[in-house]
């Protein structure tokens, strides 16, 4: 006896996220997964946006990380309702965490819900979560020729924010390049300049974020 | 990639599809389809097979792998290629803007039963 399945394997995740973007929309909650490399400056981008934001969005986040909670203390440092999923070990976050995760989270309170996904150019791309949007980061330190070597990640993004960019004078990192990389992987998405440190280029990325609200 | 998580997933997926057709008895074939672009290594799908189908429905399973290819379009010349990995720039005219389709199925075709006997 032959079954013909023809279904996608993931498939299983990809109901759950479905099932979570309904309770998102039902909500009116904007869902952001914020994927990028450890140290691309998931946290510290998340923490400028959220002061960006201030009084125009309400803000809440599911911290993704292996072990530990530093990520989340330095949420409730600036008074973000925060829920923190430790994966102890699996390098990705999943549609199931999720759905676990947002209901310790007052969704009604919030205009959008940013998801900092385990630092991972790789696995998180794999893995819908319920989003409306995914978030690429590249900090200028990584490199120009991620986009290159991790595709995958950057295909499925609707923005990339690179990042750290006051350092720019320091490292052989071709901003024009990259941007010529993401236009052939995604073309409708737009390519922001951030540097949190200083503060620039921000509230660009804020009012871009704003538009996008379900 | 996460090819355990995959297979893990996988094989409940084959569990739920058996039950689902009203089917009993060993899963003999499993043809899977995994993109050339899925990001997904067809050797660690292997490995991690013969790690958790010992004692699952899977367990004496062949496991047939086709590996689709992607096409990618120059948006300027129109030239058109099958390829392995996204280009950087056209091979014909040198131009980056490629369209590429395909190549990232992760598919459970089919699954095929042992005949049970009357």
């Amino acid at each position: 006896m032959k079954i013909i399945a023809a279904k996608k394997i993931l498939k299983a995740n990809e109901q759950l996220a479905e099932a979570n973007r309904a309770a998102f929309n039902a909500a009116g909650v904007l869902v952001v997964n914020m994927v990028g490399s450890p140290g691309s400056g998931k946290t510290t981008l998340l923490e400028a946006l959220v002061a960006a934001l201030r009084g125009r969005m309400r803000i809440a986040v599911i911290e993704g990380d292996i072990a530990g909670s530093i990520d989340a203390e330095r949420m409730e440092a600036i008074g973000v309702p925060v829920v923190q999923i430790n994966t102890e070990g699996a390098c990705h976050l999943d549609a199931t965490m999720i759905a676990a995760a947002s209901r310790g989270l007052e969704l009604a309170a919030a205009d959008c819900l940013v998801i900092e996904n385990v630092g991972n150019l790789v696995c998180t791309a794999g893995f819908d979560l319920g989003e409306h949007v995914r978030l690429v980061l590249l900090s200028v330190t990584e490199g120009d020729d991620k986009l290159v070597k991790y595709p995958a990640i950057f295909r499925g993004s609707h923005a990339l924010v690179i990042t750290k960019c006051d350092l720019l004078a320091h490292v052989n990192f071709r901003v024009e390049r990259v941007a010529a990389d993401m236009r052939r992987l995604a073309p409708d998405a737009p390519v922001f300049q951030v540097s949190a440190a200083r503060n620039e280029g921000v509230s660009t990325l804020a009012d871009w974020l704003i538009q996008r609200r379900p | 990639m996460h090819e355990v998580a995959l297979v893990d997933a996988l094989i409940a997926q084959v569990e739920e599809e058996v039950r689902r057709a009203g089917a009993s008895g060993r899963v003999v074939r499993l043809d899977l389809s995994i993109g050339r672009l899925s990001g997904v290594s067809v050797d660690a799908i292997r490995f991690a097979l013969e790690l958790l189908a010992p004692g699952t429905i899977v367990e004496a399973a062949e496991v047939e792998i086709r590996q689709p290819s992607a096409v990618a379009r120059c948006a300027v010349c129109g030239h058109c290629a099958e390829i392995d990995q996204i280009p950087v720039h056209c091979p014909r005219c040198g131009s980056p803007e490629i369209v590429v389709e395909g190549g990232r199925e992760l598919l459970l075709e089919s699954i095929e039963l042992e005949e049970s006997s009357p």
